[in-house]
């Protein structure tokens, strides 16, 4: 009962006393605000990166650098291997192209022949892989420059000098995919492992039994000069990178990349938490600072309640209720002064950004961590002035000048 | 006299002392022996800084005695050891005490500045969780307050703001009315006026009341028991002493 009585009149006191009020509010909110817009910004800038970094499968891949000679057991061993998330062999690369007709388009193109598989990053996932001989996915310029798309065929041919004669042979292909364009921006054509292996047997003089290509007959274990591999997440790129070169293979990755916008997150972390711990500690030491002198200038007022027989524990909570007020109004203004702040800023940086990408941004749970936050540091603070208040002697209070 | 015996008093005060000391000057007051009844109304005459609000303080529970051999306070069922509570920190019992039995009249102030007079005068009845009634507004026409009842304090006199402070301090019909020079800050007709019609309402509702004035003219011939006091002053004027009983 007097509880709610103690409520009720500390609302009417923060309400009477509105200028005070919209003083303490504009105080935390001062400085609350720009601590949200600081950690909006870090988040967001550092955010859009690693994003960018996890979204561009680029990031991942682990190329070989020149020819070495690898079996398939090898391939097949590393596929099992948890930090990789995607691996096939390639062959020669002399001998991994292929000219591209259409019947739309009056040109033949070379096709650099990327050989793929089920589960391809390059690919959307979801989307059809090249299986067999006649399967292709065509990169976005091929498609346009020969200006099919998705269910169309178009016939592929290649050549070779074989005992001493010239040959060109001829394989229809259907176009089951066409990949992004910042997948591929080559003129590519994914096929399957099956294909580019094809390829390679004929310009090597080598029989095709599946195609009807005649030539001498396949010997030996196959050998391929390279690989497609990709790191499960770019924070394996750095420790198969190191692997490979332990086994003497020499490789190129952005591991480089990955490293710099993770030396810069920690960096900007860094930074960021050493102001923001300055901040919220000249925040909570303001706040503290003007509920306390708040309980001060209230304490004749305080005293009254206690002479008319509210209880300390009734008392504490005056305080503490007016602070909580402070604690949501001011965080709901510093709310405010973050979103236009990150609006701003926003539309300021647009032009420099790819779509969809925002320098400054937070999280529903960060707002509520600020919220959290402030009403912890303003109750704590309100509690311990009350506390103080309710010590006094009620005769002092009310004898105050 | 003997019908007075017969009752219990409302207070019972017995080698009760205060004492308070700044760096060059040291007060103390003392009451070897002080009871007050029911319905009794009793004044506390005396010069500026004689001690009477610190012993109004101590009356209301508000000031912590230095020492006492005896504090009771009976205004409810049972006898009330103020002395023990005080000793025992229960403050929240003493604070209910004040609740349910007391009505303070400061000397000046004393309201919440935030509520009308009408909340004002109610505070005390919400407090206790007290029907509404027409309490307040028959306080107020008492008082001739009904104009002011929806202001502020801050739109009022200070004579209107003690009669507010009156108003409030029985609204919740308590059993004892503790008043420190209600009309100190109005000028002296007024102030007669005031304390007139103060004692009046206090007696119509038969309730205890214990008024302190630095002027005895206003008040004697409003038929109080006058305490007996004396202030001993030491030699160099460092110290002094009040004795009170009654
Ligand atoms: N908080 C305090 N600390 C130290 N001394 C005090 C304190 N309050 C009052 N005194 C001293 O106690 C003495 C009595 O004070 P008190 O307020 O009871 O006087 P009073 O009779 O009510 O005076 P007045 O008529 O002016 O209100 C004074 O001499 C004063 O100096
Ligand atoms: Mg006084």
């Amino acid at each position: 009962m007097a509880l709610r009585q103690s409520l009720g009149l500390a609302t009417r006191d923060y309400f009477h006393e509105w200028q005070i009020s919209v003083c303490f509010v504009l105080a935390l909110a001062a400085v609350l605000g720009p601590m949200m817009v600081l950690f909006g910004l870090k988040f967001g800038i550092v955010g859009s990166m690693i994003e960018e970094l996890r979204e561009d499968p680029a990031k991942r891949e682990i190329r070989p650098v020149g020819s070495g000679r690898y079996d398939r057991a090898w391939i097949e061993s590393l596929r099992k291997r948890d930090d990789v998330i995607f691996i096939v062999p390639r062959v020669r690369s002399i001998a991994a192209t292929l000219e591209v007709q259409s019947d739309r388009a009056n040109r033949i193109l070379p096709l650099e022949v990327i050989p793929s598989a089920q589960g391809d990053p390059l690919l959307p996932p979801g989307s059809a892989a090249p299986k067999g001989l006649g399967e292709v996915v065509l990169s976005a310029s091929a498609a346009r420059k020969l200006q099919v798309s998705v269910g169309d065929g178009v016939d592929g041919s290649l050549s070779r000098r074989f005992q001493g004669r010239k040959e060109r042979v001829h394989l229809p292909l259907t176009v089951v995919g066409v990949a992004p364009p910042r997948s591929f921006s080559r003129d590519g054509l994914f096929a399957s492992v099956a294909l580019s292996e094809a390829l390679e047997d004929f310009r090597d003089g080598r029989a095709v039994p599946a195609l009807e290509w005649e030539g001498e007959a396949a010997e030996g274990e196959r050998h391929y000069t390279g690989f497609r591999l990709y790191a499960r997440s770019i924070y394996d790129v750095a420790g198969l990178e190191e692997g490979f070169e332990r086994s003497g293979i020499e490789v190129r990755t952005k591991a480089a990349d990955i490293e710099t916008v993770r030396r810069m997150d920690r960096t900007l972390s860094a930074i960021y938490w050493s102001i923001a711990v300055i901040g919220l500690a000249g925040f909570s030491l303001s706040l503290g600072a003007s509920l306390w002198a708040n309980v001060d200038r209230k304490r004749k007022e305080l005293s009254v309640l206690r002479l008319v027989g509210f209880r300390t524990g009734d008392i504490v909570w005056f305080p503490v209720v007016q602070s909580l007020y402070t604690a949501v109004l001011g965080w709901a203004l510093a709310c405010a002064i973050y979103l236009a702040a990150a609006w701003s800023i926003n539309l300021m940086l647009a032009p420099q950004l790819e779509a969809a990408q925002e320098v400054c941004r937070l999280l529903p749970r960060h707002y509520l961590i600020a919220l959290g936050l402030t009403l912890g540091a303003s109750v704590l603070a309100a509690v311990l002035a009350g506390i103080r208040a309710a010590r006094v002697e009620p005769s002092e209070g009310l004898r105050e000048i | 006299m003997a019908e007075q015996e017969e009752r219990k008093p409302i207070y019972e005060l017995r080698d009760v002392v205060k004492k308070r000391a700044s760096d060059s000057y040291s007060f103390s007051l003392r009451v070897p022996s002080l009871r007050i009844f029911p319905g009794e109304k009793i004044a506390l005459i005396g010069e500026s800084g004689c001690g009477k609000s610190t012993l109004l303080d101590m009356l209301a529970f508000v000031l912590q005695p230095t020492s006492c051999e005896e504090f009771v306070f009976a205004a409810g069922d049972e006898p009330e050891d103020i002395s023990a509570a005080w000793r025992r920190s229960r403050r929240n019992r003493l604070a209910r005490l004040r609740r349910h039995h007391l009505g303070y009249v400061m000397q000046t102030g004393g309201l919440l500045p935030y509520l009308t007079v009408r909340e004002n005068m109610n505070l005390s009845r919400r407090i206790l969780g007290m029907k509404k009634d027409d309490t307040v507004d028959e306080l107020a026409e008492e008082l001739g307050l009904s104009r002011h009842l929806g202001k502020l304090p801050s739109e009022l006199s200070t004579g209107e703001r003690q009669r507010v402070a009156i108003g409030r301090a029985l609204a919740h019909r308590p059993s004892i009315v503790i008043a420190d020079e209600p009309t100190a800050s109005v000028d002296p007709f007024a102030a007669e006026k005031i304390m007139a019609l103060f004692i009046e309402m206090v007696e119509q509702r038969n309730i205890t009341v214990i008024v302190a004035s630095h002027a005895w003219r206003h008040i004697k011939q409003l038929g109080l028991r006058r305490l007996a006091h004396h202030t001993r002053r030491s030699k160099d004027g460092h110290a002094a002493e009040t004795v009170v009983s009654g």
